[in-house]
């Protein structure tokens, strides 16, 4: 079995999202970058997949160098290859079509990535590469086996969850309890210096201009209610909001 | 404005709130027409809009690949398609838009539409920032259940024009082993007001107190990722980065330290309550209304006076 992990590279869950005003866009200063969680549980089973059935895992990631070393840790934890498409896509679209141009390129059995990227928050370029390829998409998924020709898999849905027969080739988003996120052995840091990384130029264009990024700023009343006069909270929240 | 679709699910066969509001806001658009494409059974005759609203309903199955969607990608070709963020909403939104070699926005917290133009905020880093958008030709668009309606016009109820149904092709090859509805709790992201509980409980039969308040409340629960972690609380329960994010008009977190990866589910709720033993929790700065002291003295004590207004 053939799977492609693709990754998103977002700031550490506990960054500052500050605004550069000479672009009026997110700031990179200052920020720690991580393979993005939903992404990393979607790699963890891959790579389990890899050791129970044997499978070729493959990572792609869109957008720059400075990408690399994070790619090379999805190496170090058992991908075999890699493939970095290189620019700094700006939409959903963009990062989608140049998922699909390689996979059209390059077939495979099974597409994973994270339910969404935390930083973006759009939750669609799995579906919208498996539109683009006719494969089939589940999202988000929360136990992935193999079963016959196919998966079974557990997946969330609105209002509960399903247990479903899943053909391939198809796309999934992914997120725990899928697998629990892994660490790089020394051994899986030193094979991943010889590993390559394809590098591949971003040819997919987006029609969506991007204006300006702006700090949400959501202003608490930050009113103390002292223990002993807890109660007053069901008359304060009746008063002054008119959430009861 | 050109056609409008609207995909949305249905209750007891009924639309949510949020989705005859959308098809209101869209009607200030002045649309060509309106079609409507429900997930579920329809058992109204009449929506408010500014023109009749025909209406496809879906047959059972799953839409969950291009050659299943096939029949829909046709019924809305030519059309802008619109969508309130839900699973089933957004993944049938994505697959069509790429079925058909449109471009998606989701996320979308306010929208305009002039000189042919959308204008677009769109929400990023779990509602840390915003970023605005614009674009003269994407198809698709998903809208935050927070989007903000207000504003919108009144329209009388029109009486729906065409009905049909559309089956999903035969190329369609996923199927369904089971399905596993939660039942008997409201779901946390329709949940308007939700108790949250974090590790500060200590133990799974401590959640008593939790769910007599978010009973005399009428709340759903919600539980910080470690409690889920640790099976004190099922995982569709989990609130935060990596679980459900909730906007909900009123949330009560309690035993909650307020890490950041917590907060960025939740900040999107209108007034939040903190209750935490800790004067020192990083929650208290992100809070309208702050209790320090212990969980177990405290809830008891909402929920008798929740109780006694009842009475
Ligand atoms: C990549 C990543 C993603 C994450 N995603 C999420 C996520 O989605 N959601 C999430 O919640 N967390 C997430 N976390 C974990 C997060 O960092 C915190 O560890 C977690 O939110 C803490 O949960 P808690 O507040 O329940 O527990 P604790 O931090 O242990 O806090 C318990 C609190 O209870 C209080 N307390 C104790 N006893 C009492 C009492 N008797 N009465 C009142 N208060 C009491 C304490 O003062 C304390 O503040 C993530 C972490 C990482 C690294």
């Amino acid at each position: 079995m053939k799977i492609l992990v693709c990754i998103s590279c977002v700031p550490d869950t506990t960054s500052k999202i500050t605004i550069d005003p000479s672009t009026s866009q997110i700031s990179s200063q200052g920020l720690t970058f991580i393979v993005g969680p939903y992404d990393d549980y979607a790699l963890s089973r891959a790579i389990e997949l890899k050791e129970s059935n044997g499978a070729e895992v493959i990572v792609l990631h869109v957008g720059g160098s400075e990408s690399e070393a994070l790619i090379r840790k999805c190496l170090a934890l058992g991908a075999d290859s890699a493939v970095r498409v290189d620019g700094n896509p700006t939409t959903s679209t963009q990062i989608a079509n140049a998922i699909v141009s390689y996979v059209n390129q390059n077939p495979m059995d099974l597409i994973l990535m994270g339910k969404e990227s935390i930083d973006y928050n759009s939750g669609i370029v799995h579906g919208l590469v498996a539109g683009a390829l006719g494969y089939t998409h589940f999202n988000p998924v929360m136990h992935l086996d193999v079963a016959g020709d196919g998966l079974k898999l557990e997946v969330e849905m609105d209002g509960g969850k399903m247990d479903v027969n899943c053909p391939l080739p198809a796309v999934l988003g992914c997120q725990e309890p899928i697998a629990e996120w892994k660490i790089p052995s020394m051994r899986g840091i030193m094979t991943a210096r010889t590993k390559e990384i394809v590098v591949l130029p971003l040819e997919t264009a987006s029609q969506i201009q991007i204006v300006k990024a702006d700090i949400a700023e959501t202003a608490r009343k930050n009113k103390m209610i002292k223990a002993e006069d807890a109660e007053q909270l069901i008359d304060l929240l009746r008063t002054e909001t008119n959430v009861l | 404005m050109k056609k409008v679709a609207i995909i949305a699910q249905t209750k007891e066969g009924q639309l949510s709130d949020t989705s005859i509001q959308l098809i209101s806001f869209l009607s200030s658009f002045s649309p060509e027409s309106i079609l409507l494409v429900a997930m579920g059974e329809v058992k109204f005759a009449s929506i408010p809009a500014s023109k009749s609203v025909d209406v496809i309903t879906l047959s059972e199955g799953l839409w969950t690949d291009s050659s299943a969607i096939n029949p829909l990608v046709n019924a809305v070709e030519g059309y802008a398609v619109f969508g309130i963020k839900s699973i089933q909403v957004d993944n049938l939104l994505s697959l069509l838009a790429a079925s058909s070699s449109q471009e998606m926005i989701s996320g979308i917290q306010q929208m305009s539409f002039s000189g042919g133009k959308f204008s677009i905020s769109k929400s990023i880093f779990s509602g840390k920032a915003s970023l605005s958008l614009t674009s003269e030709t994407v198809g698709y668009f998903s809208l935050n259940r927070n989007f903000d309606f207000s504003g919108n016009a009144e329209y009388g109820e029109q009486s729906v024009g065409s009905m049909s149904t559309l089956t999903t092709a035969a190329g369609g090859k996923a199927s369904i082993l089971e399905l596993k509805p939660i039942t008997g709790s409201i779901p946390l992201p329709d949940a308007t007001l939700v108790v949250g509980a974090g590790r500060g409980f200590k133990d799974p039969g401590n959640w008593t107190i939790v769910e007599d308040l978010a009973k005399a409340l009428g709340a759903a629960t919600a539980c910080s990722k470690p409690v889920s972690d640790l099976n004190w609380r099922p995982h569709h329960e989990h609130v935060g980065q990596t679980g459900v994010k909730i906007s909900p008009n009123l949330y009560i977190a309690c035993g909650i330290s307020g890490a950041i990866q917590h907060l960025a589910g939740v900040n999107g709720s209108r007034i939040i309550v903190v209750i935490n033993n800790d004067p020192e929790a990083a929650f208290f700065k992100h809070a309208d209304y702050g209790i320090v002291g212990d969980v177990n003295d405290i809830l008891p004590r909402l929920t008798k006076k929740l109780q006694e207004h009842l009475n």
